[in-house]
C-alpha cells in the first residue's frame, strides 16, 4: 500500500474518529449540546451540507449512468460502477446525516405511514428511499458477479435498464424538490437566491456538480493508487461539464435580470460576498479550466477544476439552505466545532467505504486483474481459525493498528471537548448573582465589574444603591454615578496603572490635555481610549453598557422571581404577589382577588 | 366549539403584563421558567415552555405574539409525516407521535413561530394551539389567555365576529388605530387578527412584495404538481433516446451494443461509438 492512501487513511480515519466522539454527545445529550442551532435557524451546516450537499454530491451516479446507458457512450462505461457506488455511499451518508439531524431519528420510518403527500420534504424523502433501492439494485450484480446466486445476478442483470431509467427519474424528482423546499419560505431567503425557478436551478446545477464529482473521484483514486489517469473519460466528461456549467450561469443569469435581483449582486454586503464566492467557484473557475481542450487532458487542472465546482455549488446549497438566511432573518448562526466534526465524519466514513471497495471488490472488472480480485473476494467469508495466522502476518496489520490508534485518539479528543450541556444563554443577571465578574464593554471586556466585591463592600442590604430609579423613566444607573471623581473613595480609575502604563511622566498630556484647566472633569474622556459603549457584536448588547439596571428592570427580572417563590410559602399564600395585574392593571385590585381567573362575560369586549 | 374561531389581539390596550402567558403556562402545563435562549441567539419572546409572548417596543407599545393559526398553515403544508394539522375547526395542532423532528415547519412558518426543545433528547415541536382541547371538550369556552387579559386586549369570538369588531374598533377611533386590520388577507388570511397604533412589521408580517396575499403552500404545490408528470416524463424521455440511439447502432454496427450489463456493453463497436459522439450532447 502506498504512502498516499497511508496518509489519507489516517487522516480519514481520524476525522471519523473525532465525529464517532461528538456521536455519543449527540445522542446521549441532544441536537441542544451539539449544535448551535437556534429557533430562528432550525436548519443549519447538517441540512445545507450533510443532506442538501449530500444528495447533490451523489448526483454522478445517474449523470453518468444516463451517459454510459442511455446515451450509449462507451468511453464512460469505466466509470459507471464507481460513480453508482459513490452514489450509493453518498445516499447512505445522507441518512446517516439526516439520523444525526433529525430531532426524533428513530421516528424516521413514519415517512413510509404517515403521509402528506403536499409536503415538497415528504416527496424528497419517498425518492431517496426508492432511489436508494434502485441503488442498491444496481450495483448489487458486482457483489453477485462472483458468487453461487448466478440466478440473482441474472435477473438483476435484465432489470437493469428499467432500473437506471427509474434512477433518472427519481432524481430528477428529487433533485429539483430539494429546491421546492425552498420556495415555501419567501421571507427567509434573500433575492438573490429566491426564483420560483429554484427546482430547476437545483437539477441543473446536481448534473454540472455529479459531472464533476465523477471527474474528482477519477483523478484523485487515479493519483492515491498510481494507476494510469483516466485522461479520455476525465475530458469527455469535462467538456459535458463545461456545457452544462455554461448553460446553468445563463439560467441564473437570466433568472436574475428579469427578476431585476442582480443589483444586489454587485452590492457591498456579505450576501453579495457569499454569491459572489458561489458563482466564482462554481462556475467561472472550473469553466476556465474546462472549456479549454489542452487543460481537460491534464489531471491536476481537472482535479482543480472539479474540486472548486464541488465547493462552490456545495456552497450554493449551504447559502439557500441557511447561510443567506442568517442577515435576512436577524438571526445569527454559526456552525458548531462539532457540526463540522459530524459532517467531515461522514464524508471521511463514507470516503473509507469507498476506497475500502475499490480496493476488495472489482469496481471496475477491466483496470483488477481476475486472480487478484478473486483472492481479495475472500475478504467476504468469516475468516476461520487458520486463517487469523494470514491476518496477523498481514504486512498491512501495523496500518491498521496506526488507524485504530488515530481514531481513538481522536474519539477521545472529540469526547473531551464536546459540551455535555445544551449551549443555553447565561443570562447577565445570572451572572451577577452568582457572584460572577461581569465584563462592561464586552467582548473588547476592557473594564471588568465585579458584582460579588461590590455586594460585599456596600453590604447584603445594598442592591438599592445601583438599582434604584434615579429619575422617573431613568432605566440604569451609570458607573459614573458613584465613581465621579478620581479624589473619592469610589474611584475605580487607577491612575498609577495607567501612568506605568503609558509611559510615566512622558505620558500625563496623553490625557490630561495641555491648555486646558487640569480638573478631573477635563481630563480625555476614558471613552476615548476605552469605547466600552459601542457593542462590536449583536449579542453582545446584553453586556454593552456600562450601567447598572434601574429598578424597573430589576424588578421585572429579580424581584418577581422571588415574589413567585414566596408566593405558595406564605401563610396564608398570597397567590396574587408575583402578579404583574397588581401594578398594570386597568380594573381594581379587589375585583383581582379571586384566583385563579375563571372565564366571565361575552368573548367579544370594548373597554 | 365555535367554528372558525378567532383571537383579536389590540395592540393599544395591552399593558404587558403578560397574565396571557401565565395563563397559558397552566393551562398546558408548561414549566414557570422560560428556557433559556439559546447561545448567539437573540431572545426573541417566544421558547418551547412559552408559547405566547409579549413583545415590548421602544415607543413602549405591547404587541401579543403567538400562533396565527393561518387558514392555509405553511407548517402544515411542510410535514411531511402530517404531525401538524390543520383541525376542522381552525387551530393548527401538533401530534408529537408522528412527528420525526424534521424542523421543516419551523423553516416554512413565515412568522417564525413554532419553538424546538433544544435542550431535550426527545424535543416537541411547540407552539400556541389556540387550547384546542380545552375549547373541544367544552373545559374552557374562550383560550386561557382571552379570559386571563386583566385589560381585555385580546378577544375571542368567530373569524367573522372578530373582523366586524376590528372594523368597529377602528372605525371608532380612527385617530388612534393605524387602518390596517393585520391578518385578513396576508398569506391567505390568520385566524389571529391585530389591530394596532404602531407598525407590527417586526411581528412577521413583511411587505406584500416578501410575502403576499396567497398562501405559500401553493407556491411549493405549483412545482410539486409537476411530480408526476416529471417522473413519468423524464421516463419516456430516457427509455426514448435509449431506444433510438440503440437502434441506430444496432443498423450502421451490427454489433449488439444492446447490452445493458454495466461494463460489459462498453464492447459497443468503434463506428458505434463515433455514431454516439456525433448526437447532441445531454444537457
Amino acid at each position: 500500500m502506498s504512502r498516499r492512501v497511508r496518509i489519507a487513511k489516517t487522516i480519514l480515519w481520524t476525522l471519523l474518529g473525532l465525529a464517532a466522539g461528538v456521536s455519543v454527545v449527540r445522542f446521549t445529550r441532544g441536537l441542544g449540546a451539539t449544535t448551535a442551532l437556534t429557533d430562528a435557524t432550525p436548519w443549519g451546516l447538517w441540512i445545507g451540507f450533510d443532506v442538501m450537499g449530500g444528495v447533490a454530491l451523489a448526483a454522478g451516479g445517474f449523470v453518468v449512468a444516463a451517459l454510459g446507458h442511455i446515451f450509449h457512450r462507451p468511453r464512460y462505461h469505466h466509470a459507471i460502477r464507481p460513480a453508482i457506488l459513490s452514489a450509493l455511499l453518498g445516499y447512505g451518508a445522507v441518512v446517516v446525516g439526516l439520523i444525526y439531524d433529525l430531532g426524533l431519528p428513530w421516528n424516521i420510518w413514519h415517512l413510509t405511514i404517515f403521509w402528506n403527500p403536499r409536503s415538497p420534504l415528504f416527496e424528497v424523502g419517498w425518492c431517496v428511499m426508492l432511489y436508494l433501492a434502485v441503488l442498491v439494485l444496481e450495483f448489487a450484480p458486482v457483489f453477485l458477479e462472483r458468487t453461487r446466486f448466478q440466478r440473482a445476478y441474472r435477473a438483476l442483470l435484465r432489470l437493469q435498464l428499467p432500473l437506471i431509467v427509474a434512477g433518472i427519474s427519481l432524481s430528477t424528482l428529487h433533485q429539483s424538490s430539494l429546491g421546492t423546499l425552498i420556495l415555501i419560505m419567501p421571507f427567509r431567503v434573500p433575492a438573490l437566491w429566491y426564483t420560483p425557478l429554484l427546482p430547476e436551478l437545483f437539477f441543473v446545477t446536481a448534473i454540472c456538480l455529479g459531472l464533476s464529482v465523477v471527474i474528482f473521484e477519477s483523478t484523485v483514486t487515479s493519483w492515491l493508487y498510481r494507476r494510469t489517469p483516466e485522461t479520455d473519460m476525465v475530458a469527455g466528461l469535462a467538456r459535458l461539464a463545461a456545457w452544462g456549467l455554461a448553460f446553468q450561469f445563463a439560467l441564473r443569469l437570466g433568472d436574475l435580470v428579469a427578476r431585476g435581483a442582480w443589483r444586489q449582486a454587485l452590492a457591498w454586503n456579505r450576501d453579495a460576498f457569499l454569491f459572489g464566492t458561489e458563482i466564482l467557484l462554481s462556475t467561472f473557475v472550473p469553466l476556465a479550466l474546462f472549456a479549454v481542450p489542452r487543460l481537460r487532458q491534464r489531471a491536476g487542472a481537472m482535479m482543480t477544476g472539479a474540486l472548486s465546482s464541488i465547493v462552490g455549488f456545495l456552497l450554493y446549497r449551504v447559502n439557500v439552505s441557511g447561510l443567506a438566511q442568517v442577515d435576512f432573518t436577524g438571526s445569527h448562526y454559526f456552525p458548531s466545532w462539532t457540526e463540522f466534526a459530524v459532517s467531515f465524519g461522514i464524508v471521511a466514513g463514507a470516503s473509507l467505504a469507498f476506497l475500502w471497495i475499490q480496493e476488495h471488490v472489482p469496481v471496475d472488472p477491466d483496470a483488477l486483474d481476475q486472480a487478484s480480485a478473486l483472492k481479495r473476494l475472500q475478504l467476504f467469508e468469516l475468516p476461520r481459525m487458520g486463517d487469523l495466522r494470514v491476518w496477523l502476518g498481514d504486512p498491512s496489520f501495523g496500518t491498521r493498528r496506526a488507524y485504530s490508534l488515530a481514531f481513538t485518539v481522536a474519539m477521545a479528543v472529540g469526547l473531551t471537548l464536546t459540551p455535555w450541556q445544551p449551549l443555553l444563554q447565561a443570562t447577565p443577571l445570572a451572572r451577577a448573582r452568582g457572584g460572577d465578574v461581569l465584563l462592561v464593554g464586552f467582548p473588547s471586556g476592557t473594564v471588568s465589574f465585579p458584582h460579588a466585591k461590590h455586594v460585599a463592600r456596600l453590604g447584603p442590604k445594598s442592591c438599592s444603591t445601583c438599582h434604584h430609579a434615579v429619575k422617573p423613566g431613568d432605566t440604569g444607573t451609570p458607573c459614573a454615578e458613584c465613581h465621579a471623581d478620581l479624589y473619592l473613595p469610589t474611584r475605580i480609575f487607577e491612575h498609577e496603572t495607567h501612568v506605568e502604563a503609558l509611559g510615566f511622566n512622558a505620558s500625563c498630556a496623553k490625557c490630561h490635555v495641555a491648555g486646558r484647566p487640569q480638573s478631573s472633569d477635563q481630563v480625555r474622556a476614558c471613552s476615548a481610549c476605552h469605547p466600552v459603549a459601542t457593542p462590536v457584536s449583536p449579542w453582545a448588547t446584553r453586556y454593552a453598557s456600562d450601567t447598572a439596571d434601574g429598578y424597573r428592570v430589576v424588578a421585572h427580572r429579580l424581584c418577581i422571581g422571588c415574589h413567585k417563590r414566596e408566593a405558595g410559602k406564605l401563610v396564608p399564600p398570597k397567590p396574587n404577589l408575583p402578579r404583574c395585574a397588581n401594578c398594570h392593571r386597568t380594573t381594581t385590585v379587589h375585583e383581582r382577588a379571586v384566583e385563579p381567573v375563571t372565564p366571565t362575560g361575552p368573548p367579544v369586549t370594548s373597554s | 366549539m365555535i367554528e372558525h374561531p378567532a383571537i383579536l389581539n389590540d395592540v393599544t390596550l395591552c399593558i404587558g403584563c403578560e397574565e396571557c402567558v401565565a395563563a397559558c403556562k397552566r393551562t398546558h402545563g408548561l414549566a414557570l421558567e422560560d428556557q433559556a435562549p439559546r447561545e448567539g441567539a437573540s431572545p426573541d419572546g417566544l421558547n418551547a415552555t412559552r408559547w405566547t409572548s409579549v413583545v415590548r417596543l421602544p415607543n413602549h407599545a405591547n404587541v401579543r405574539k403567538q400562533c396565527r393559526h393561518c387558514a392555509d398553515p405553511a407548517c402544515v403544508s411542510a410535514c411531511p409525516v402530517g404531525a401538524l394539522q390543520k383541525t376542522p375547526e381552525g387551530p393548527v395542532v401538533y401530534d408529537k407521535s408522528k412527528c420525526m423532528g424534521c424542523r421543516y415547519c419551523m423553516m416554512s412558518c413565515p412568522f417564525g413561530i413554532p419553538r424546538y426543545d433544544w435542550g431535550s433528547l426527545t424535543p416537541s415541536v411547540r407552539k400556541c394551539v389556540m387550547c384546542y382541547d380545552e375549547l373541544r371538550s367544552g373545559r374552557l369556552d374562550r383560550p386561557a389567555c382571552v379570559s386571563a387579559c386583566p385589560a381585555k386586549a385580546t378577544a375571542f369570538g368567530t373569524r367573522a365576529e372578530m373582523l366586524a369588531e376590528a372594523g368597529r374598533r377602528i372605525a371608532e377611533r380612527p385617530k388612534l388605530y393605524l387602518p390596517r386590520i393585520w391578518g385578513v388577507d396576508e398569506v391567505g388570511g390568520t385566524s389571529v387578527l391585530y389591530v394596532s397604533h404602531v407598525d407590527l412589521a417586526m411581528l412577521g408580517w413583511r411587505p406584500p412584495s416578501v410575502l403576499g396575499d396567497k398562501p405559500l403552500p401553493e407556491r411549493t404545490w405549483d412545482a410539486l404538481r409537476q411530480v408526476p408528470f416529471e417522473f413519468f416524463g423524464m421516463g419516456a424521455l430516457m427509455t426514448g433516446v435509449w431506444w433510438i440511439i440503440d437502434r441506430r447502432q444496432r443498423l450502421a454496427g451490427g454489433t449488439g451494443p444492446g447490452d445493458e450489463s454495466p461494463g460489459r456493453g462498453a464492447a459497443g463497436s468503434a463506428s458505434g461509438s463515433a455514431d454516439a459522439a456525433g448526437k447532441g450532447e445531454p444537457s
